[in-house]
């Protein structure tokens, strides 16, 4: 009787299932733990289908689903992780040297970067993500990760800032000069 | 370490807008301005290459994360046996008005289901008369076509409802009485009083039967009218009109093939008159009565020495049969 039907189960599936993978990838990455990212996407799930009397069809569900993840994802970071904070990041490279771009490998090993991704720190590596991967809009970041759209940028470009630095690292480039990324003549201390 | 290597304001602010430029979130005029610079910039195009590069990288090795086979599996099942959400929200307001609301549906599906069987039994007793007229006076063709004098027609009632022949006379105005008497159903310990009168080739009927302590269920959407302070049903039975009351001790039917409206009507006027007459006498019933008569079925009893009764052929079962008169 309280519209527990076959039809609206599958309803909710033909939205929301086709938005696993992206869901799962960023959970994983963002959780550096497959079960724990699995534990996460089957919550987000759940969590979804309950609310999905007020979902509007023809709205964008996966900006949706990915809402509810950060919302979970920020909630088990504050109860169980106690995650590195972005006021307590410490950045070692000097933060006025903005135009100081680490260098980049000619060729990107896919390990080399999910390695440099998973030392970001979560605050920027989520920014990333939605950003560079997930490709949603800074103003969907912002209203997703309820975080002001300054902050969304700030973020971003402190976030690939890092991810860059940290690949160089990875690759065994830090401190080769732009320009000079070819050579790889080994990272500075 | 620094690296500079450019000296370029523009330079400067236009490395500022690279992210957002690769994010396509810049307005369409500071982008026309960075495309113009990159054009000129060998080391800012280099730049944004990197910076896309290092984006592509990504993405592809993010979309070569594979998902676990199962989880899809375990999704489907969770949300099939979890219970849905419509109702988590719900507030205890809420949740008030929902129980009040199916409180209010169950009340008015009662009273429906108490309307229905109402109905029921209305049609159950109105049944009578109109098997009786139909297999008396219809089929059976149990009158004359010149009527009977009245001193035949009151020998044939008996003493005891000879006094109504002229109470039908008078209340069927425009109708000839042809025929009365003291119909038995054959197979059934029920009689019943018949009066037959005639109205341009219209046969109506006027009958009345012992209830038997049964009872036209009460009930203000059941009732057709109230003349006298007597409920007064109406129904259309097998294409004949017919209506119903009730008095101490009888049911009273006039039944014809005219609309229930008329039947209602004629009922109205009969009703108290017959009221009056039988229950005035129903206290007084001899051994000779129909009180007695009415009990040949099941004990000693007879009619009387002046009464005839009539046996009007086989009975017609109807909607309801009598085994089906349940009166609470």
């Amino acid at each position: 009787m309280f519209f527990h039907s076959k039809s609206r189960v599958e309803d909710f599936e033909a939205v929301a299932l086709p938005h696993l993978a992206d869901l799962y990838r960023s959970a994983s990455l963002l959780l550096q733990n497959s079960p724990e990212a699995e534990d996460l996407v089957q919550e987000v799930y759940l969590e979804a289908w309950k609310s999905f009397h007020r979902f509007e069809p023809g709205t964008n569900c996966r900006a949706w689903l990915f809402k509810i993840l950060f919302h979970r994802l920020h909630h088990l970071r504050r109860r169980l992780i106690k995650a590195s904070r972005v006021e307590g990041f410490s950045d070692p490279a000097d933060q006025d040297n903005l135009m100081a771009e680490p260098p980049v490998p000619p060729e990107i090993r896919d390990d080399d970067i999910l390695r440099a991704l998973a030392k970001v720190p979560p605050d920027f590596r989520e920014v990333v993500l939605m950003a560079d991967v997930e490709e949603f809009s800074y103003k969907e970041i912002a209203v997703t990760l309820k975080i002001p759209l300054g902050t969304v940028m700030s973020r971003l470009s402190r976030g690939r800032g890092l991810l860059r630095r940290e690949l160089a690292e990875v690759a065994g480039l830090y401190g080769i000069r732009p320009g000079s990324e070819r050579k790889r003549e080994g990272r500075l201390g | 370490m620094k690296v500079l290597n450019f000296d370029s304001n523009q330079c400067e602010r236009v490395r500022r807008q690279l992210d957002a430029y690769l994010s396509n979130e810049l307005l369409v005029e500071t982008t026309g301005e960075v495309l113009k610079h990159l054009e000129a910039c060998e080391s800012c195009s280099r730049e944004l290459e990197a910076r896309a590069r290092v984006r592509g990288a990504l993405q592809k090795a993010v979309a070569k994360q594979l998902v676990p086979e199962y989880l899809r599996a375990a999704i489907h099942e969770r949300l099939r046996n979890a219970r849905p959400g419509f109702f988590r929200g719900f507030r205890a307001t809420t949740w008030a008005l929902a129980l009040a609301s199916l409180a209010l549906v169950l009340v008015a599906g009662q009273q429906w289901l108490r309307l229905q069987r109402g109905r029921q039994l209305v049609s159950s007793v109105l049944t009578l008369g109109v098997s009786d007229h139909l297999h008396c006076a219809i089929r059976g063709h149990n009158y004359p076509e010149v009527a009977n004098p009245p001193d035949q027609l009151r020998q044939k009632l008996g003493p005891e409802y000879a006094g109504l022949l002229p109470v039908v006379q008078e209340k069927l105005p425009g109708f000839q009485v042809l025929e009365a008497h003291i119909c038995q159903v054959p197979g059934s310990p029920r009689r019943y009083i018949h009066f037959i009168a005639r109205r341009q080739g219209t046969i109506l009927s006027v009958i009345l039967t012992r209830r038997e302590g049964k009872s036209l269920p009460e009930g203000k959407f059941l009732v057709a009218g109230t003349p006298a302070g007597i409920d007064l049903y109406r129904a259309k039975l097998e294409g004949m009109g017919v209506a119903g009351f009730e008095t101490n001790q009888y049911f009273g039917f006039v039944v014809s093939d005219l609309g229930q409206d008329e039947m209602v009507q004629f009922a109205a006027t009969l009703a108290p008159a017959f009221r009056n007459a039988l229950d005035g006498s129903a206290t007084t019933e001899t051994d000779g009565g129909f009180g007695s008569v009415r009990s040949v079925g099941g004990r000693v009893g007879h009619p009387g020495p002046s009464v005839t009764i009539s046996s009007c052929g086989a009975p017609i079962l109807l909607v309801a049969e009598e085994e089906t008169f349940t009166f609470a």
